[in-house]
C-alpha cells in the first residue's frame, strides 16, 4: 500500500516537473508545478511527515503558486490567452477530484501510520514540531528570527513592486 | 591478564554485535522496495533537481526561472526528510524543511516583485535583454 502510495506521488512529482520544464506555454508550467508540489507533499506522507505535508499544501500549492500566476498575468504582454470557459469546465472535475482525494487520504492515513516504510509506524508530529519551535534550547532563536525576516521581506516587496513617482529622479 | 584479555573479548562480541545491528538494518532498507528505501527517495530527489536545473537553464523567461529554483528547492527538502527519516534523526530533517520553505516563500514574493519591476522599466522579463541596473 505504502509502495503504491510512493510510486504514485512520485510519478506525479516527477510528472509535474518534467511538464514544468519542458511545456512552452507557462501557464501549463505554472499548473504542472502545482502538480509536481503536490507530488512532493505526498512523499513527505509516506515519510511520516503529515505536518510537514500539510504546510507543503498550503504554503507551496497554495500560496507560492498563486503568486507565480498572479506575476505571469501581470508580467506577460500577450497574456497566454486562457480560456476561462475551459478552465471552469475543469473546475467541477478538479473539484470532485479533490473530495475524492480528501475521503481516500483519510482512510489512508491509519494504514501509513501502521506501515511507516521498513522503519516501523510513526507517530503524529504536529505537537513535537510546536514544541521544538517554542523551545530555548531547540529552535526558538531561528524561529523569531525567520519572523523579523519575514516582517523585512513583506516591507521590501512593497516597496520594490509599487511604481514610485520618485523613480525619475 | 586473563581477566583484560576477557574484557577485550567482550569488547569484541559487543561490537560486533553493534556492527551486525547497523548492517541488519541497512539491509532490511535495501531489500525493501519503494517507501521503505532511501535510495527511492534520492532518486526522485535527484530527478527533481535536473528538472529544476533543466528549467534555470533552458529558458529564457525570468519566471520559468523561479520555478525551477522551487523545484530544486523542493528537492533539497526532499533529502533532508528523506535523510532525517531513515538516519533516526527525529524532526530535526522536518523543521530544517519548514524554514526552507518558509524563506522559499520570501524569496518567491521579493523574487516576483523584483520581475515586475523588471518588466516595467524594460518591458520584458527576458533574462537575456536586462542587462543594466540602472537607466
Amino acid at each position: 500500500m505504502l509502495d503504491f502510495m510512493f510510486i504514485f506521488f512520485a510519478s506525479l512529482a516527477l510528472l509535474g516537473g518534467l511538464l514544468m520544464a519542458f511545456h512552452p506555454n507557462i501557464v501549463h508550467s505554472a499548473f504542472a508545478l502545482v502538480a509536481a508540489l503536490f507530488g512532493v507533499a505526498g512523499l513527505y506522507w509516506t515519510l511520516g511527515a503529515d505536518f510537514l505535508g500539510a504546510t507543503q499544501v498550503l504554503l507551496y500549492v497554495g500560496g507560492i503558486t498563486v503568486l507565480l500566476l498572479f506575476a505571469v498575468m501581470l508580467s506577460t504582454r500577450d497574456a497566454a490567452r486562457i480560456s476561462i470557459a475551459r478552465y471552469a469546465l475543469m473546475a467541477p472535475i478538479v473539484g470532485l477530484l479533490g473530495a475524492f482525494l480528501v475521503t481516500t487520504g483519510k482512510a489512508l492515513v491509519p494504514i501509513v501510520r501502521a506501515a511507516g516504510g521498513a522503519l516501523g509506524p510513526t507517530e503524529p508530529t504536529t505537537e513535537k514540531i510546536g514544541n521544538l519551535f517554542m523551545d530555548p534550547t531547540a529552535f526558538m532563536l531561528p524561529f523569531e528570527i525567520l519572523a523579523v525576516l519575514l516582517l523585512v521581506v513583506l516591507v521590501g516587496a512593497i516597496t520594490l513592486a509599487r511604481r514610485g513617482e520618485e523613480d525619475a529622479a | 591478564m586473563m581477566l583484560f584479555l576477557q574484557d577485550a573479548a567482550d569488547a569484541a562480541t559487543e561490537v560486533a554485535a553493534d556492527t551486525a545491528v547497523v548492517s541488519a538494518t541497512a539491509v532490511d532498507i535495501a531489500n525493501s522496495t519503494f517507501a521503505g528505501n532511501l535510495y527511492a527517495y534520492l532518486i526522485v530527489s535527484g530527478a527533481l533537481f535536473l528538472l529544476g536545473l533543466a528549467a534555470i537553464l533552458t529558458r529564457r523567461n525570468s519566471l520559468y526561472v523561479l520555478m525551477g529554483v522551487e523545484l530544486i528547492l523542493n528537492s533539497a527538502n526532499l533529502n533532508f526528510v528523506a535523510f532525517a527519516r531513515f538516519g533516526n534523526y527525529g524532526l530535526d530533517g522536518q523543521v530544517m524543511a519548514l524554514f526552507v520553505i518558509v524563506l522559499a516563500a520570501a524569496e518567491a514574493a521579493i523574487a516576483l516583485a523584483i520581475v515586475l519591476r523588471i518588466f516595467n522599466d524594460f518591458g520584458s522579463i527576458d533574462i537575456t535583454r536586462t542587462d543594466s541596473l540602472r537607466d
